[in-house]
């Protein structure tokens, strides 16, 4: 199963960098067991569905800034949660689900299974490269969610497509 | 007194908040339009080497990082007084075609035009690219994510990285092409222009050939007369990558033309206590208020402005559709140029006209002989300017200015940057105000179409609030909130 992962945010924001920061260590944590690649991206929406055409599952690794959680809460979201992260939509083009369904339409090979993993953040409007100490804390345990959701064979794909569905009707 | 707030359902990216106040006799009394702070910018910058910025400050933005990196590496052309030679500034303003094909095609299709093509008054589910594939056709959306990968590869090829590219050096550019590349780049560039056309012809189509999206453009609600700015060439013609920044009043009149490096002799800048983002004004006439007219300071920088700021269109296509812009839309020719179009929804058809002619610019670059140069690069080698270095490009949203200071070493003292939507601030903060005036009257809110109509009002600037604030914001959903005097929720409308 060609897998990719994609770490989301803007790696100058303070925490806004933490989807990036877990993209790295997975690079650096990848084994042969896996063919998956691993890329970093800054803007949501299309750019998304573009950066996953051609592979049978994303995972994607965003910061939130719900203010539901504590900083550092590391939580796989469904895919209509998919606006809870910071950087899945673009508010100059689309949202993600709306994006994935647009390139299915249009003939492009996008993943069935895509899966997210959301790290809430502490301090995502202020300029820095350092994430902050809850945030930093939390990356190994995004990572391990990662690789988990890396090995698990096959997909469950059916979440995905009752949302297509729902977007359909 | 009844308050009503525009606000995001949640505290999710980019929360810009527009609050109504109402006046006693439930007019709109003031209308406040505020995007979030994000700190530390400038200190972000301050002590790092020059040269690192233009990559830096593409950072800001994962829409228009081309923008900043060629308005950034300007500034260093600038700072260390170094003049990219000709095929250089050539490979960049390619560079820049196919990535204005990009944003305006992702513009119009995505974001501003359902609102016209699949309706005003849809609902919100509806208004996006799906619905515009649902109305137009399947192949439409095709061509669109064709479009965007072909001038996506373009972009990587030139730029050295697809996203966040890097190829921009003060002195030039860090590789030249070869003729199979330029080959590549011609055959895109054809069919970026058959595709404009294209668009163009759907826009005729389904909104010049439907009574009502003409009245709707031509209402009262969208019209602003403000001045204009934009970059013109040595012909006074739209130019994106470079020129001088010229502004015409509301009949047309040019008010000033200047080079990008004297930005700071006529631009000024407004502080309001409600908000921390500043209103950018025309110095020689002075802050008058949030309003209209040639007595006003408050100026606007869109496609519309940069077409109303320019005699003609360098290219010949796009002039045919800029001869019938001005015509359709009851311009008059006064010694020699069409007055200005005030009507601001206007502007989705002037981002297509722009569209075309950075279509028709890639393919004249691309037959051009010189681009294939392999002298691509001025080593500099002057001393840095003591004042500093200023570069400016029209970013798809507005004209784009760095200004960087550094001591001796080319280590960074100051960096100042005046974006596409800052420039805009004061005129959007206008529209949503009449928007609102025309949707509530006498205290009673019109509930219909309220938030699109207001949302519509803000759509037609594209704001990218991640280059206003310097923040990556995402989907901003909203929440319309009317609170009456003594501050009760009475009312709640939501679009998320």
């Amino acid at each position: 199963m060609k897998t990719i992962v994609v770490g989301m945010g803007n790696p100058v924001l303070t925490d806004d960098g933490v989807g990036m920061e877990v993209a790295r260590q997975v690079r650096q944590a990848g084994n042969s067991d896996s063919d998956a690649e691993v890329v970093e991206l800054c803007a949501g929406g299309l750019r998304i569905m573009e950066a996953v055409a051609g592979y049978d599952r994303a995972i994607l690794v965003d910061a939130m800034t719900t203010g539901n959680w504590v900083p550092g809460t590391v939580r796989r979201l469904r895919m209509e949660e998919a606006r809870l992260t910071r950087n899945g939509s673009c508010i100059h083009d689309t949202g993600l689900v709306e994006a994935l369904e647009i390139g299915r339409l249009a003939g492009v090979r996008v993943p069935d299974d895509v899966r997210i993993v959301g790290i809430e953040v502490e301090d995502a409007t202020t300029f820095g490269e350092t994430l902050t100490a809850a945030v930093a804390a939390a990356v190994p345990e995004a990572v391990a969610c990662v690789l988990e959701l890396m090995r698990a064979k096959g997909g469950d794909h059916d979440e995905h497509r009752r949302v297509l569905l729902q977007l359909r009707n | 007194m009844k308050r009503i707030t525009i606000d995001p359902i949640t505290r999710l990216e980019g929360h810009g908040k527009i609050e109504i106040f109402l006046n006693d006799d439930g007019g709109v009394g003031n209308v406040y339009f505020q995007i979030p702070e994000l700190r530390g910018f400038e200190q972000f910058c301050v002590g790092r080497q020059a040269e690192d910025l233009p990559v830096i400050t593409s950072r800001i933005c994962g829409v228009c990082p081309e923008a900043h990196l060629l308005a950034g590496v300007k500034a260093l052309d600038d700072l260390f007084q170094v003049e990219p030679p000709p095929a250089a500034k050539k490979l960049r303003e390619l560079f820049y075609s196919a990535f204005y094909v990009t944003d305006h095609t992702t513009h119009f299709y995505a974001l501003g035009g359902p609102d016209f093509i699949v309706g005003p008054d849809a609902p919100a589910s509806e208004r996006n690219i799906l619905g515009v594939v649902r109305k137009v056709g399947l192949d439409i959306g095709k061509q669109v994510i064709e479009c965007r990968s072909r001038n996506h590869d373009i972009i990587r090829m030139l730029g050295g990285r697809g996203i966040h590219p890097t190829g921009a050096l003060p002195g030039g550019w860090s590789k030249c092409i070869v003729e199979e590349e330029r080959k590549t780049i011609e055959a895109a560039a054809r069919k970026n222009i058959d595709f404009a056309q294209f668009s163009l012809k759907i826009f005729h189509d389904i909104v010049l050939g439907n009574k009502a999206y003409v009245d709707l453009i031509l209402s009262d609600v969208y019209l602003h007369r403000t001045h204009s700015m934009g970059t013109v060439d040595a012909h006074n013609r739209v130019n994106f990558y470079d020129g001088k920044v010229r502004v015409v009043d509301t009949d047309g009149r040019e008010l000033m033309k200047y080079p990008p490096r004297d930005y700071a002799a006529h631009i000024a800048e407004r502080v309001e206590p409600w908000t921390y983002l500043k209103f950018p004004y025309l110095k020689a006439i002075g802050w008058k208020g949030f309003t209209d007219g040639n007595d006003s300071g408050v100026y606007a920088a869109t496609p519309l402005t940069r077409l109303n700021v320019s005699d003609c269109m360098a290219t010949p296509k796009a002039q045919e559709h800029f001869d019938e812009f001005y015509t359709t839309l009851g311009s008059k020719k006064v010694n020699g140029r069409y007055t200005p179009v005030h009507y601001r929804l206007a502007t989705h058809w002037a981002r297509l006209i722009e569209l075309l002619t950075a279509a028709e610019r890639m393919l004249e670059l691309a037959m051009d002989p010189e681009i294939t140069s392999p002298n691509v690069r001025t080593i500099p080698s002057g001393t840095i300017r003591k004042d500093g270095g200023i570069g400016s490009v029209e970013a798809p949203r507005g004209t784009l200015t760095h200004h960087y200071e550094a001591d001796e070493r080319g280590v960074i003292t100051r960096v100042n940057l005046i974006v596409g939507t800052t420039n805009n601030y004061a005129a959007i903060s206008m529209s949503l105000r009449k928007a609102a005036e025309k949707l509530i009257v006498k205290g009673q809110l019109i509930k219909e179409g309220l938030l699109n109509k207001i949302e519509m009002a803000f759509r037609l600037y594209d704001p990218c609030f991640s280059c206003a604030t310097h923040a990556l914001p995402g989907q901003m959903p909203l929440r319309v909130i009317v609170r009456d005097a003594a501050g009760r929720e009475v009312e709640t409308l939501v679009r998320d």
